[in-house]
């Protein structure tokens, strides 16, 4: 594997000496990219912060007045919910394979498809707001309210932003700034859509699943 | 691009693309002094030196505020201060030492000195790096524009649930407090991320973990503290935030909810705070000490080791803030003793610097008295704080003044006192030229009389009954005499504080008259000493392999048959010389500056109206997309070097400037690059 | 459009995304998300049919219905760290680092949930 390795790169600097590959070891001390050290600090730091929030729910999910999460919750539709952003996570890290074999169309395919998933989940978040609204539970309606929306609210910012982010690399790619030396881009914003993701499948079990 | 034999530059930069047309829509600022330099600047010596200026700006703040609470308890009945105001005043302190002073300190060494220890060029995110200071100063400020619109916040600084609610706290001084705060834990959260990777990625050829200095180890533990403390306090504040503008039911007990939970949040996070507040100055002390003492630190494992432990074991103590608030008889016994064992690592710091100490050839310029001093200072702190951890002792001293003399004790006299002593024990390295002596000894001896003659008395006051945060107190409790007697120190403490400031302006004037103190005045032990005073742009040319601990050291000095110390090198032909040639560095940027300026402004727009949320809003999104997309270099500069793929906010590699006030003739040649490329091999 | 060709598609992937070890790609990465898919519907299933043998385990409370989400849960979790976040196959220290934020915060947050006595039936805050 080395031959090959060795082989691959002397035919990549003769091809262009100034554009880089990405390597097996950056020139780290851990051998991990800054970036994506950082961001896998940034998801560890995040877990406090949803930690923080979904404890928040747990302790005030029995309201005193106003519905309950039994009353309100329509499982089978927050379930669909949740299968589509799973499998944005499916057609993300299919992106990031895609960019790294040099692939540039599937890599915007994917990257296309993972935010409209991303976009489907978060019109069902609204459409599903909507609906508890007019049944009565508002922001301010009681405890379990106000944790529920503002749980849920977090995440959906989150996936929000995830959704820029990954217009943004489309966009980018799309005007040729993608090369395949600039895959970690899309693996790193990988990184944090699938936190997401994951993040939801906590919820969606604690939150929504799970019996009181 | 294959790996290089030797290794390559530490700091990886971005990739060099100058066939491809840029994204950026501006270039990228080029200047090098002036104002305009400072606030493009991504230099970490820089970002550094305006952490420090900014917290002596709070301090004086801050110190302000703690005078006026003197001066209102001088006597009973004080009519200085109204209740209202008072509460402001102690709340805004509190919060101005805490997040203002005493945590920006930690960053100035931390941004200045880290990177040098550990053989780099510049920290791993140089723009990033300058966000977080111009977020902190935004916040800062942000909190105390509180003073002229309204009112301080006066919840305390911990800021309970209820009480921090809408409805007992109507004006808007809280609301100060929470953005503001939110503001500065972003730029906390994101200097922990850059510095722990700048550690773990970025260290000199040589230097593993176990060989790095201590202070880059209590930075690293620092930071891991602050990466996950941080999101705890956000999310609090976040709930605090949504009760008081949107009316949210987070703490709103008619609805059920619960104050605890504030309680809980915050203190989850407050109680590592205050570990990240004294560990930069333990290692700071850690540094000291060897050189004053011509040995080396005693115990290096196991003074790594108890500080990685008080890391870990400050998340298991935080209920300790708690013992009166009902948290039950189980709760507390678990938390009482988690609070004694914690004590533990602490002790073996204290016996550690003593035997480093003992034995050898001391001397005591002023950073060893200050060192000393927070020896000395911390362990009265701390005993302090084993009394509190015992919880029936606690419920009597708790919410007294015993209190307030135990935190003043190991904060003022623990990192106060290490940050000024590592102040002037760096100021050569840093500016060129020594402070006065003199006036340094007169400046410890000062302190120390004005800050025991304060805080001493304290711990009578609080055992004899008097309460903490409350405005006034009746005549014919007994509390007269020594709360004169530490209003009188609180103001020999001022002074102490303003001749600290002569102390730099003095010393800068009267320098230009004295020789230059070199590279290395104390005949010091770790690399950053190596380099030129002041430390050059570029930090080492070139970049130093390292062999054992205290590397620097053992270059200048060996052993011989005896075991005695042998000089083997003179410090001028160990020292680096300046560099004759452009050396490659991060381009400034005014992105940093720009969205740490949006943050603000959302603040007012959520406090006033929702039009400023959407103008800060677009002022943020403009500038992260600035950010991400200016060009990585200075598009003039000739390339010679190949660079590492790196993160897509592709990191600038401007053929820049060796330092201010070059000439930046880019004539980047063979012999350059080679010259970047090559990594000094020992021998 | 990009300068740099890469000169056939045959590329070792441990080549391009610093993995420390081969792996094969694309058809890993669907197998999970089918096996994902399995696992969420039987998520699901629970709630649809809570008397199923498998998760009623009592008559009077839910706590087999509670269990076997939570595990199903955290089968998820860390399908999704360890595959399609690469974990598996990157250098460990990502792994220890995650985890050090992820442990931190269940310890320190179900300290929280203790305190608040939110296990004990009958109570609440």
């Amino acid at each position: 594997m080395a031959e090959s390795i060795a082989a691959y790169e002397a035919k990549v600097s003769a091809a262009d000496a100034t554009a880089p590959v990405a390597h097996i070891d950056d020139a780290t001390n851990t051998g991990i990219s800054n970036t994506k050290l950082a961001m896998w600090l940034f998801l560890a730091s995040e877990c406090l912060l949803f930690g923080g929030l979904i404890t928040t729910y747990l302790l005030y999910k029995n309201p005193l007045e106003g519905p309950t999460p039994k009353e309100i919750f329509d499982i089978p539709f927050t379930s669909v919910s949740s299968f589509v952003l799973l499998m944005s996570s499916l057609t993300m890290v299919l992106a990031v394979s895609a960019i790294e074999r040099g692939d540039h169309h599937q890599l915007r395919v994917w990257l296309a498809a993972t935010a409209l998933l991303g976009a489907t989940f978060i019109s069902g978040q609204v459409y599903e707001f909507t609906v508890f609204y007019r049944e009565g539970l508002g922001y301010t309606t009681s405890r379990f309210s106000s944790a529920f929306y503002t749980l849920t609210g977090f995440h959906g910012a989150h996936v929000t932003v995830g959704i820029i982010m990954l217009v943004s690399l489309l966009l980018l790619s799309l005007r040729g700034k993608m090369p395949e030396h600039r895959s970690e881009t899309v693996e790193v914003v990988g990184l944090y859509w699938h936190f997401v993701d994951v993040v939801w499948i906590l919820i969606f079990a604690v939150v929504y699943l799970i019996p009181s | 691009m294959a790996l290089t034999e030797s290794r390559p530059l530490a700091l990886p930069a971005g990739e060099a693309e100058p066939e491809r047309a840029s994204l950026g829509v501006f270039t990228r600022p080029k200047g090098t002094t002036g104002w305009r330099s400072w606030i493009t600047t991504v230099d970490h010596k820089k970002i550094g030196i305006m952490y420090g200026a900014a917290a002596m700006f709070f301090l004086i703040i801050g110190g302000v505020e703690a005078l006026l609470i003197r001066a209102q308890l001088w006597a009973p009945r004080g009519t200085l201060l109204s209740a209202d105001a008072y509460n402001q005043v102690f709340t805004m302190h509190g919060t101005t030492m805490v997040f203002l002073v005493v945590m920006p300190i930690g960053a100035a060494f931390a941004n200045y000195l880290m990177p040098l220890q550990i053989g780099a060029r510049d920290v791993a995110f140089p723009r990033l790096n300058a966000f977080s200071f111009w977020c902190f100063l935004a916040g800062g400020l942000f909190l105390n524009s509180s003073w002229l619109l309204g009112g301080g916040a006066d919840g305390g600084w911990f800021n309970y649930a209820p009480n921090n609610g809408v409805l007992f706290s109507p004006t808007h001084g809280i609301d100060f407090w929470n953005l503001g705060l939110i503001i500065t834990g972003i730029a906390s959260l994101a200097g922990a991320v850059n510095l722990i990777v700048t550690v773990l990625n970025l260290r000199a050829p040589g230097m593993t973990l176990m060989k790095m200095p201590i202070f880059t180890w209590m930075t690293l533990v620092t930071q891991f503290l602050l990466l996950f403390a941080i999101p705890v306090l956000t999310s609090a504040q976040f709930l605090l935030m949504f009760d008081r503008l949107f009316n949210a039911n987070f703490f709103n007990v008619a609805k059920g909810a619960s104050p605890l939970l504030w309680e809980h949040l915050f203190w989850i996070f407050g109680h590592p705070e205050v570990y990240l507040m004294i560990l930069p100055a333990f290692g700071l002390v850690s540094e000291i000490l060897p050189v004053m003492a011509r040995k080396p630190i005693f115990g290096y494992p196991f003074i790594v080791f108890s500080g990685v432990a008080i890391g870990f074991m400050g998340w298991g103590v935080w209920a300790h803030h708690m013992f009166v608030s009902g948290i039950g008889p189980i709760s507390v016994t678990t938390f009482s003793l988690t609070t004694m064992f914690i004590a533990v690592p602490t002790g073996v710091k204290i016996l550690n610097w003593t035997a480093t100490m003992w034995g050898g050839k001391l001397r005591f310029p002023t950073p060893m008295l200050f060192s000393i001093g927070l020896i000395l200072m911390f362990t009265i702190g701390g005993l302090s704080g084993v009394t509190h951890s015992v919880a029936p002792a606690d419920t009597q001293q708790t919410d007294t003044y015993y209190i307030v003399a135990h935190f003043h004790y190991v904060l003022f006299g623990g990192a106060f006192f290490g940050f000024v002593g590592a102040m002037y024990f760096y100021w050569p390295k840093v500016f060129g030229y020594l402070l006065n002596e003199k006036m340094g000894k007169a400046n410890f001896w000062l302190m120390l009389l004005g800050f025991n003659l304060t805080f001493a008395p304290m711990h009578v006051l609080g055992l004899q009954g008097m309460s903490r945060r409350i405005y006034t107190y009746d005549a014919g409790y007994g509390f007269e005499l020594w709360n004169k007697v530490a209003t009188i120190g609180a103001f020999v403490l001022a002074g102490s504080i303003g001749l600290f400031l002569f102390n730099v302006l003095y010393s800068k004037v009267k320098s230009k008259h004295l020789p230059a103190p070199g590279p290395d005045p104390w005949d010091a032990r770790t690399i950053e000493w190596m380099t030129p005073s002041p430390t050059p742009a570029y930090n080492y040319e070139p970049i130093p392999t390292i062999t054992r601990v205290d590397d620097f050291w053992y270059r200048k000095y060996g052993e011989d048959a005896n075991g005695d110390l042998v000089r083997i090198a003179a410090t001028e032909d160990v020292a680096q010389k300046r560099a004759d040639h452009p050396i490659h560095l991060p381009s400034p940027s005014y992105w940093p500056f720009v969205l740490a300026l949006g943050l603000p402004v959302i603040g007012y727009g959520l406090l006033y109206t929702r039009w400023l949320c959407i103008v800060g809003g677009l002022i943020v999104v403009a500038a992260i997309y600035g950010w991400a997309l200016e060009p990585p270099d200075d598009p003039d500069a000739v390339h010679g070097d190949d660079h590492g793929p790196d993160d897509h906010s592709a990191e600038g590699d401007a053929a820049a400037i060796g330092e201010a006030g070059e000439t930046g003739d880019a004539a980047v040649d063979d012999a350059a690059s080679a010259g970047d490329k090559e990594v000094e091999t020992v021998g | 459009m990009s300068t740099v060709e890469s000169p056939d598609h045959t590329v070792p992937t441990a080549v391009l995304d610093g993995a420390v070890e081969e792996y094969p790609r694309d058809k890993l990465y669907i197998l999970t998300a089918l096996f994902l898919a399995v696992v969420t519907a039987t998520e699901v299933a629970t709630y649809a049919w809570p008397s199923f043998k498998a998760w009623h385990w009592s008559e009077t409370s839910s706590i087999g219905i509670i269990t076997v989400l939570l595990l199903l849960m955290a089968v998820k979790f860390f399908t999704v760290a360890y595959i399609f976040m690469h974990l598996k196959f990157d250098k460990p220290i990502l792994t220890r680092l995650f985890y050090a934020g992820l442990g931190l915060a269940i310890l320190v947050y179900l300290a929280v949930m203790l305190m608040f006595r939110i296990y004990f039936p009958g109570q609440h805050i």
